[in-house]
């Protein structure tokens, strides 16, 4: 269910079809997902999952594993 | 749009970008900050308004040095941070001596000079007035950033030419709050300042004069009666009972409303009735009530019947000769609302608050739509012109031929050509003219006012007269010139469509080839552009005796060409040409 919220968040903002992506996805395997995209991306799976990604971590959200690992952090803390 | 989810945005523009058609708009963005957030979230707010746009930006921080490249653009938005004018000016100007405040001032002067004349040729440049808003909403005093962004932003407003549209971005973020429009973790991490939420109120403030420049401006708002421009129900309550003016707090908001909708008037909007009523009981209201601020001269058109409300609005539309996306409609029914909603998507339709406090706001948020970028007293003048039409089609009843009738008229067609062609108008007239306009080539008074400069080419303009009244300057031809080779070539050539049907146009030719030819022109070249809107026109050439050179342009695009010291086919003798 949560994998597939971020799935359907990353294949709007890269513009790809969400069954594409494979929860092996980063920031090497889709084209798409450059710098620029990366803070969308951000911004959107906050909009979504209604968080806010600690500062030090949003680099580092660079592949689908991490993305889901830090909101399942997020959601523990709440 | 505020409450549309960001990626709902990205997913619906990606959808509208296969399916919008017309004529492309290209916006180029130019900005010290990183603004690409904008891109999408504009391209969904224009291209839901049925404009073909496409979003690209300059590199970041190369306004002046990407205004030349992007100039081409249709649109070119400038967005200049005060606050990143150097490397974290934000914090060093807070400690900067003055001396180097002002050499820091005069380096941006020097740099807006060279922006501006690199993009003087552009149709219409968005330029973000300075602010420092964000970094001093909370100074007693202004700041040294402060101060810089006020005198820059006097500075634009003093060099620009009348194609640069200063946007106050102080509005944006007010009505954004300034909370909610920056992002501070965006700003230290990407130098991205602006939050999605004021690019969307942002992408929302500009689209009228994005709008305005494709020709898709609003030009009519059409009121119901009951509970919109009065309180109560005219049917029972009876002239003396409904509420307008007097003291009572409704009476007051529905005469403010009017007030309001009586400067849009004056500003060019055409105002036009639609309500289910005894037609008889609102011409007396409009007539004689004495609270009344709109009387029955300010409608244009007005439907009063018990027909359905989507019908009736088609029938403004076409006696007005307007496009249904021309039209606001202003109701306090849902119920009527939601008909027009689902059988005439393209008329934007406003619903008078339950809370009769917030109406005046509502009012005064709408008069945005109808945002036009050239506003001439021509606009002014419209609802008397339209007035003077449909008195014309009555007295069209009383003939038996066409010719007959066009004769009783008295037209005269009266030309203007180099300095006395009116800018403003001749700019607005290729802004909006969509439907009698053969390569339908908008221009701004810049553009004009060169052709006028320009040896090569000529620009007419002409005004048309009856004896019913004055249409005023409604044509232009604009004709790029090779004396030498006795060649012409004619690069516009548009009529508003108030003038349409009175053979105005092979009048006008008549003498545009004849005055031609006496120049020694013998070859006298045209273009058909076909769109969506011009339909009318395409077979104009044809009947002014052209002979079709080259038909498979892309886009339906034809050529041809004609010699104009030959005699015309047919000669229209009742309409004069008065020419300097």
């Amino acid at each position: 269910m949560k994998n597939d919220r971020i799935r359907t968040v990353m294949a709007d903002v890269f513009g790809i079809d969400a069954g594409s992506i494979s929860e092996d996805a980063s920031q090497g395997t889709i084209e798409q997902w450059d710098s620029l995209r990366h803070m969308n991306l951000i911004l959107a799976l906050e909009e979504e999952f209604e968080v806010r990604f600690p500062e030090d971590q949003i680099d580092q959200l660079a592949s689908f594993k991490l993305i889901a690992l830090s909101l399942d952090e997020l959601a523990a803390d709440q | 749009m505020k409450n549309i989810k960001y990626t709902e945005i990205l997913k619906r523009n990606r959808l509208l970008a296969t399916t919008v058609a017309g004529p492309a708009c290209r916006i180029g963005v130019l900005s010290n900050i990183v603004v690409n957030q904008l891109g999408e979230v504009l391209e969904y707010c224009l291209r839901s308004r049925g404009i073909n746009a496409t979003v690209e930006f300059g590199n970041y921080d190369n306004i002046t040095q990407d205004a030349a490249r992007l100039s081409d653009c249709n649109v070119v938005i400038v967005f200049w941070e005060i606050a990143d004018a150097l490397d974290g000016f934000h914090a060093n100007s807070h400690y900067m001596p003055e001396p180097m405040l002002i050499e820091i001032k005069q380096r941006l002067r020097n740099e807006i000079d060279l922006t501006l004349s690199a993009l003087r040729s552009t149709s219409l440049v968005l330029f973000n007035a300075f602010t420092a808003l964000p970094f001093t909403a909370d100074e007693l005093r202004a700041s040294s950033l402060d101060d810089m962004a006020c005198d820059l932003t006097g500075y634009v407003r003093q060099q620009s030419s009348p194609n640069v549209l200063m946007i106050e971005t102080d509005r944006i973020i007010a009505a954004t709050g300034l909370a909610a429009a920056v992002d501070w973790r965006q700003y230290q991490m990407a130098h991205s300042l602006y939050a999605i939420d004021f690019y969307k109120a942002y992408a929302t403030h500009v689209t009228p004069a994005i709008a305005s420049l494709m020709g898709k401006a609003r030009k009519v708002l059409v009121l119901d009666c009951d509970n919109t421009l009065w309180g109560g129900v005219l049917g029972e309550d009876g002239e003396d009972g409904i509420q307008i003016g007097g003291d009572t707090p409704s009476g007051r908001a529905f005469q403010q409303v009017q007030a309001i909708v009586k400067g849009l008037q004056k500003d060019g909007v055409i105002l036009a009735l639609c309500s289910k009523n005894n037609p008889e009981d609102v011409e007396t209201v409009l007539q004689h009530h004495p609270n009344m601020v709109l009387r029955d001269t300010d409608f244009a058109v007005r439907r009063v019947n018990w027909e359905d409300k989507a019908g009736n609005l088609m029938a403004i539309a076409a006696e007005l000769n307007l496009g249904l996306d021309s039209l606001v409609f202003l109701d306090d029914s849902e119920f009527e609302l939601g008909l027009v909603r689902a059988e005439l998507p393209m008329v934007y339709c406003v619903k008078v608050p339950t809370a009769l406090t917030e109406y005046a706001a509502t009012i005064r948020q709408m008069r945005a739509l109808f945002f036009s970028l050239s506003q001439s007293a021509e606009d002014r003048q419209k609802t008397r012109m339209y007035q003077q039409a449909a008195a014309r089609r009555q007295a069209e009843t009383a003939f038996t031929s066409l010719e007959d009738y066009l004769r009783s008229l008295h037209l005269q067609i009266t030309i203007m050509t180099g300095q006395d062609v009116p800018l403003q108008r001749a700019a607005q007239l290729t802004q909006k003219t969509n439907q009698f306009n053969v390569t339908t080539r908008r221009y701004t008074e810049t553009d004009i006012s060169r052709f006028i400069d320009s040896p090569v080419h000529q620009v007419i303009a002409f005004s048309v007269a009856d004896r019913f009244g004055d249409y005023g300057i409604v044509g232009l031809a604009i004709i790029e010139l090779d004396q030498t080779a006795g060649r012409a070539r004619l690069d516009t050539f548009l009529m508003s469509c108030r003038v349409l049907g009175r053979n105005v146009e092979t009048a006008f030719f008549q003498f545009l080839r004849t005055s031609l030819g006496a120049r020694g022109i013998n070859t006298l070249e045209a273009e058909f552009f076909p769109t969506t809107k011009n339909a009318q026109v395409a077979s104009l050439f044809e009947q002014f005796g052209f002979e079709l050179t080259d038909q498979n342009e892309p886009g339906g695009r034809r050529h041809y060409v004609l010699d104009p010291t030959r005699a015309p086919k047919t000669q229209i003798d009742y309409i004069e040409v008065k020419a300097p």
